[in-house]
């Protein structure tokens, strides 16, 4: 009701040009009150972002632009309840690995034959940006990034340690053992830990032993809904990390904020994270109260037979029923879209890879800080396997590694329970 | 009355007192130091507990651009609706099952006892599925109407007006007096302390509640404060600091402490009247 | 009948000023309690996926008791008396002292009889396991509902025990007193995302008021919310903070319902303080300590909050508590069915207690 009388008065204001239709967008990554409308100078996913949709609200005519709350933890289940509640915001950022279960159920919109006419140019996007927001033929979503998880290094550290090239870039572990062998020398060096992730809350942890399986050609389940999680690749996966663990190399009970704080704190040399902390941890580097003062990324390094590093991609999304039921509306969701499409630099300034061409190779991209030293990364980036249940799948996951590093449970147990639940969950 | 061991009860429980109150004193004093140093430490004077470095800037920056003081709106708006709504369907039902007869009375109290036994966490889930269809979601009265159904207040002015001596209802009666007078005029009066205690047991419940809002509420103009401090906390340690957060937590809470410092001396009474009722 | 009549010349009668009074609260009952409960035992029934359904009303199907099989039972599930030795032998000890309470005349009947079933029920449930090559078809749901006992186990003795010697420490109408009051009456008030927001950074390793006076004191800070030993405690620390305030409040206007003349009936015979406590207080507050036990546990069990925000159920599940498995299975895995299954087995467990207090209420009358 509200949108059809939206509509109408839309269509009563559009003979005067004065129309102000109203876009609601739901997004995580965090709140950010006081970003402004300089989309060139924010500081961090939070701000970025934020900077943009105000400049969106302000510089496009006739459009309001109303930013739904920004809480991360439940993202997911409030689009799901809101979906199920048949009022879902009228555009949303999503993972590209949600895509499956949202647009088998013909939740999302299909937009191919509307990206044009609102100024987007599919063309421009990268392959694999395309690839990530399409499902079964159809375009859902506009791709923002590319992001993945990333070596966030403390130079510092690693020369004390003397695990530096003549460049100045770190030496990285090309192995288990070397792993082991390099974290002893910061150890013996400095005292400090040498690698430090969220291990015991947010699926950071999975994602390293994801991308360890892939680098052994391994995956946890396979295309025909197969689970492959008690397997030798896993433990080997596993047993790269636990190593560190019990050597007293890393300390798996440190949680995504106090992990972030040790390597700030210059407590750790390496800090597993994804691209979207690097302008963050840059601006904390050149803080002269910040103990972190030589930062540095990398490419997650290569320890078994080839490179792989969990990745993903964030992407726009409008609802099946607004272009449906609201053409006025989705007119303008699509001009929001084209707006944030626009600005795909800006976002990449965080740290993520961007997805046009065009920005991909022009010299502001490259300019970008660190940018060059995580080059490799796109080649590598590989995504976690399509599932309409993912999210479930990867909170056993959580679950089982956090009781291998966190309770002690034994790795062969963890790995047979793990398998078994999420072939419960392939099998629905 | 004031002797010595009264002084040595009153030292010995000021020491529980001050560290019941360390975590809130700590609040406040996180909310008025700079970001950039609490990202590094959150004990510079005294633990934290004395704010040096002093900064008002967090509570600026909320002022400026926060939507917390309209999520605190609709957090008083939701709790007092559902203090109204919760007083009204319970006194009039509590004092019906009290002291009225009339037929399937058994059975009406065994169906509220029932009720009684109904989590609400029971019931979320095709509440949800019911406020959907009839599209009710992101408003106050879906935030409102469940609570109101749920019959333990009925039980506590139940239980209140049977405690009450007959005479007085007697006595009414005899000089021609209906029933829906007495209970206006006579009984009411006299259950304001029982009313007192539902209201604000049923204040704090809306004001704390999390999970329906969270279910029900989506959009952020009928957000409560609940539920908007829970979006801003799960994400502070990438975008807004420590300071900042700590702000928002203090600036949802000043009201309702001072409601309830303000409130306090009358609820006491009110429950010390109810001790000598008799 | 014969009195309504009588009746009727002044006004309404008895029958009709009762259903005036009644009407609203039995609609709203009826309405969002009554229906919605029958609606989600029916929901329960039914293969209900969230979305498909939202889109595709037809996309439910009828499976009658599976979502209750898939969620509480398992393949080769055996039963054994030595399964849990530790929860059987409390059991086991439970129908004893029931058996030889009454016998001694100690326990009431009804006492005894809850007593007993409780007992039973402990040497019976926990005897359930997999056998050979057996699973349970959801591994999640028992210990769940483990750790919500555990933490109502610990908060409502904690909430209860310390709201009653404040509240008794704290009777009287001095402005100290008063004042004390208010202090720790303060933290309830506080919604539970403040109090979440709080405790989180209490208890942090790094940024916590804990940690660094840990670290003052020369030892080494405790990773409370990811330590698995650690994270239940955390959580019903800051729960019994929080929630202190209306038990301690409910306690306060029990005693002062106690009659005075108690008291100085006892100062007569040297009894005060302590004492006084002990012989006069506690025996008098039996009825109000029941109140407050039975609103507490019924409070408490629905814990979500604390967990939710605080720990997301970590780590390793430790503090996953039942509402918050629901709410994840209804709104994140989208399966509704089996959430309303889990929410019927909440309603049974939660009669099922409500049921034994009121008896046992009942008898104390």
């Amino acid at each position: 009701m509200k949108h059809v009388l939206m509509g109408t008065a839309l269509a009563a204001m559009a003979v005067t040009g004065a129309a102000a239709q109203e876009v609601s967008l739901g997004r995580f990554f965090g709140a950010c009150e006081d970003a402004g409308t300089d989309t060139t100078t924010s500081t961090g996913e939070a701000c970025i972002i934020q900077s943009i949709i105000n400049a969106a609200d302000a510089e496009l005519d006739g459009i309001t632009v109303n930013t739904l709350p920004t809480d991360w933890g439940n993202y997911y289940d409030q689009i799901v309840a809101a979906y199920a509640g048949g009022e879902p915001p009228d555009i949303h950022v999503m993972h590209r690995h949600r895509v499956p279960q949202f647009a088998g159920l013909g939740a999302l919109a299909e937009l191919s034959g509307d990206l044009e006419a609102a100024g987007i140019d599919v063309s421009d996007w990268a392959p694999a940006a395309l690839d990530a927001v399409s499902h079964n033929g159809g375009i859902y979503g506009v791709p923002m990034d590319f992001h993945a998880n990333l070596w966030h290094v403390n130079m510092e550290i690693m020369e004390a340690a003397g695990l530096v090239n003549d460049d100045g870039s770190p030496i990285l572990p090309t192995s288990p053992a070397e792993l082991l062998e390099h974290a002893a020398m910061v150890e013996d060096a400095t005292g400090h830990d040498y690698l430090a992730a969220d291990f015991a809350q947010f699926p950071i942890g999975v994602r390293l032993v994801l991308s360890l399986m892939w680098q052994q050609g391994e995956n946890i389940f396979t295309e025909d809904g197969t689970a492959t999680i008690d397997s030798e690749a896993a433990r080997n996966a596993v047993t790269t990390i636990t190593q560190l663990f019990d050597e007293g190399y890393a300390d798996p009970q440190l949680n995504y904020a106090d992990s972030q704080q040790a390597f700030l704190n210059g407590e750790a040399a390496v800090l597993v994270n994804g691209t979207w902390v690097v302008d963050f941890y840059a601006a904390e580097a050149a803080n002269s109260d910040v103990a972190l003062s030589d930062y540095h990324v990398a490419d997650f390094p290569t320890l078994f037979d080839e490179g792989a590093t969990w990745a993903d991609s964030h992407m726009w999304a409008i609802p099946a029923s607004l272009k449906r039921d609201d053409p006025e509306t989705y007119a303008a969701a699509l001009r929001v879209l084209a707006f944030i499409n626009d600005h795909n630099i800006d976002w990449a300034r965080t740290g993520h890879m961007a997805v046009r061409n065009s920005v991909l190779g022009s010299e502001a991209y490259a300019g970008l800080p660190h940018r060059d030293e995580y080059a490799g990364t796109a080649a590598i980036a590989r995504d976690t396997p399509a599932a309409e249940n993912y999210g479930a799948i990867q909170d056993v996951l959580n679950r089982e590694l956090q009781a291998i590093w966190l309770t002690g449970k034994s790795i062969d147990d963890a790995l047979s329970d793990a398998e078994l639940e999420v072939q419960d969950l392939l099998d629905g | 009355m004031l002797n010595r061991s009264y002084y040595w009860l009153i030292t010995a429980l000021s020491i529980p007192a001050f560290l019941w109150l360390i975590p809130t004193i700590w609040m406040v004093s996180l909310s008025f130091q700079p970001n950039d140093v609490l990202a590094r430490t959150t004990s510079t004077t005294a633990f934290g507990l004395i704010p040096i470095p002093f900064t008002a800037d967090n509570y600026v920056a909320l002022f400026g651009f926060g939507q917390t003081p309209l999520w605190f709106l609709n957090s008083a708006i939701v709790a007092l609706g559902m203090t109204l709504g919760v007083l009204a369907v319970s006194t009039t039902a509590g004092y019906a099952l009290a002291r009225l007869e009339f037929p399937l009375k058994r059975s009406i109290m065994v169906l509220c006892l029932v009720g009684l036994m109904v989590p609400e966490q029971a019931v979320f889930i095709p509440l949800y599925t019911m406020f959907a269809d009839l599209g009710w979601h992101n408003s106050y009265h879906a935030l409102i109407l469940p609570r109101m159904a749920v019959p333990i207040g009925v039980f506590l002015m139940m239980q209140f007006f049977r405690a009450i001596p007959k005479d007085i209802e007697e006595a009414a009666r005899i000089d021609g007096v209906g029933w829906l007078q007495i209970f206006w005029y006579i009984m009411l009066p006299l259950a304001r302390p029982a009313m007192m205690t539902l209201a604000i047991l049923t204040f704090l419940y809306a004001w704390n509640d999390y999970l329906w809002p969270l279910v029900s509420a989506r959009e952020p103009d009928r957000f409560t404060i609940t539920l908007g401090l829970a979006s801003i906390q799960s994400n502070f340690a990438q975008s807004e600091g420590l300071g900042r957060v700590m702000a928002s937590g203090v600036i949802a809470s000043l009201p309702v402490v001072i409601l309830f410092l303000m409130f306090q001396r009358y609820v006491v009474r009110a429950m010390t009247a109810g001790g000598t009722k008799g | 009948m014969a009195m309504n009549q009588q009746r009727k010349g002044r006004g309404l009668s008895q029958t009709q000023a009762a259903a005036i009074l009644l009407v609203p609260f039995l609609a709203v009952y009826g309405a969002f309690l009554v229906y919605p409960f029958f609606h989600g035992v029916w929901i329960s029934l039914h293969d209900w996926n969230l979305l498909a359904v939202a889109f595709n009303p037809d996309a439910r199907e009828f499976v009658g008791a599976e979502n209750y099989i898939r969620t509480l039972w398992g393949r080769n599930i055996e039963w054994g008396p030595l399964a849990s030795p530790v929860m059987q032998t409390v059991g086991v000890l439970g129908i004893g002292l029931a058996f030889f309470g009454f016998r001694a005349g100690r326990l009431s009947k009804a006492t005894a009889l809850a007593l007993g079933i409780a007992g039973s029920l402990f040497v019976l449930l926990p005897g359930f396991h997999p056998g050979e090559d057996g699973r349970w078809y959801d591994r999640r749901f028992w210990p769940t509902v483990g750790n919500t006992i555990t933490f109502v186990a610990l908060a409502v003795p904690g909430v209860t025990i310390t709201a009653l010697i404040l509240a008794a420490a704290l009777d009287g109408e001095t402005r100290a007193k008063a004042v004390l009051r208010t202090l720790f009456f303060l933290s309830q008030v506080l919604s539970v995302t403040v109090v979440t927001l709080i405790w989180q950074i209490m208890f942090s390793p790094r940024q916590g008021l804990i940690a660094n006076l840990t670290e003052a004191l020369g030892g080494s800070p405790i990773v409370w919310l990811t330590d698995q030993q650690f994270a239940m405690a955390a959580i019903v620390i800051a729960t019994i903070w929080w929630s202190l305030g209306i038990a301690m409040i409910l306690f306060l206007a029990g005693i002062q319902d106690i009659s005075k003349d108690i008291y100085e009936a006892a100062a007569i015979d040297d009894a005060t303080g302590v004492k006084a406590f002990w012989y006069i207080t506690l025996p008098n507050l039996k009825r109000t300590i029941t109140l407050v036990v039975v609103l507490q546990i019924i409070l408490h069990f629905q814990v979500f909050g604390q967990s939710h925000l605080m720990t997301q159920g970590g780590p390793n599940d430790s503090t996953q508590v039942l509402v918050r498995y629901i709410y994840q299975t209804a709104f994140r895995d989208s399966e509704l069915g089996k959430a309303s299954a889990m929410a019927v087995f909440l309603f049974v467990i939660m009669g099922a207690f409500s049921l034994v207090q009121f008896i046992v209420g009942r008898e104390e009358e």
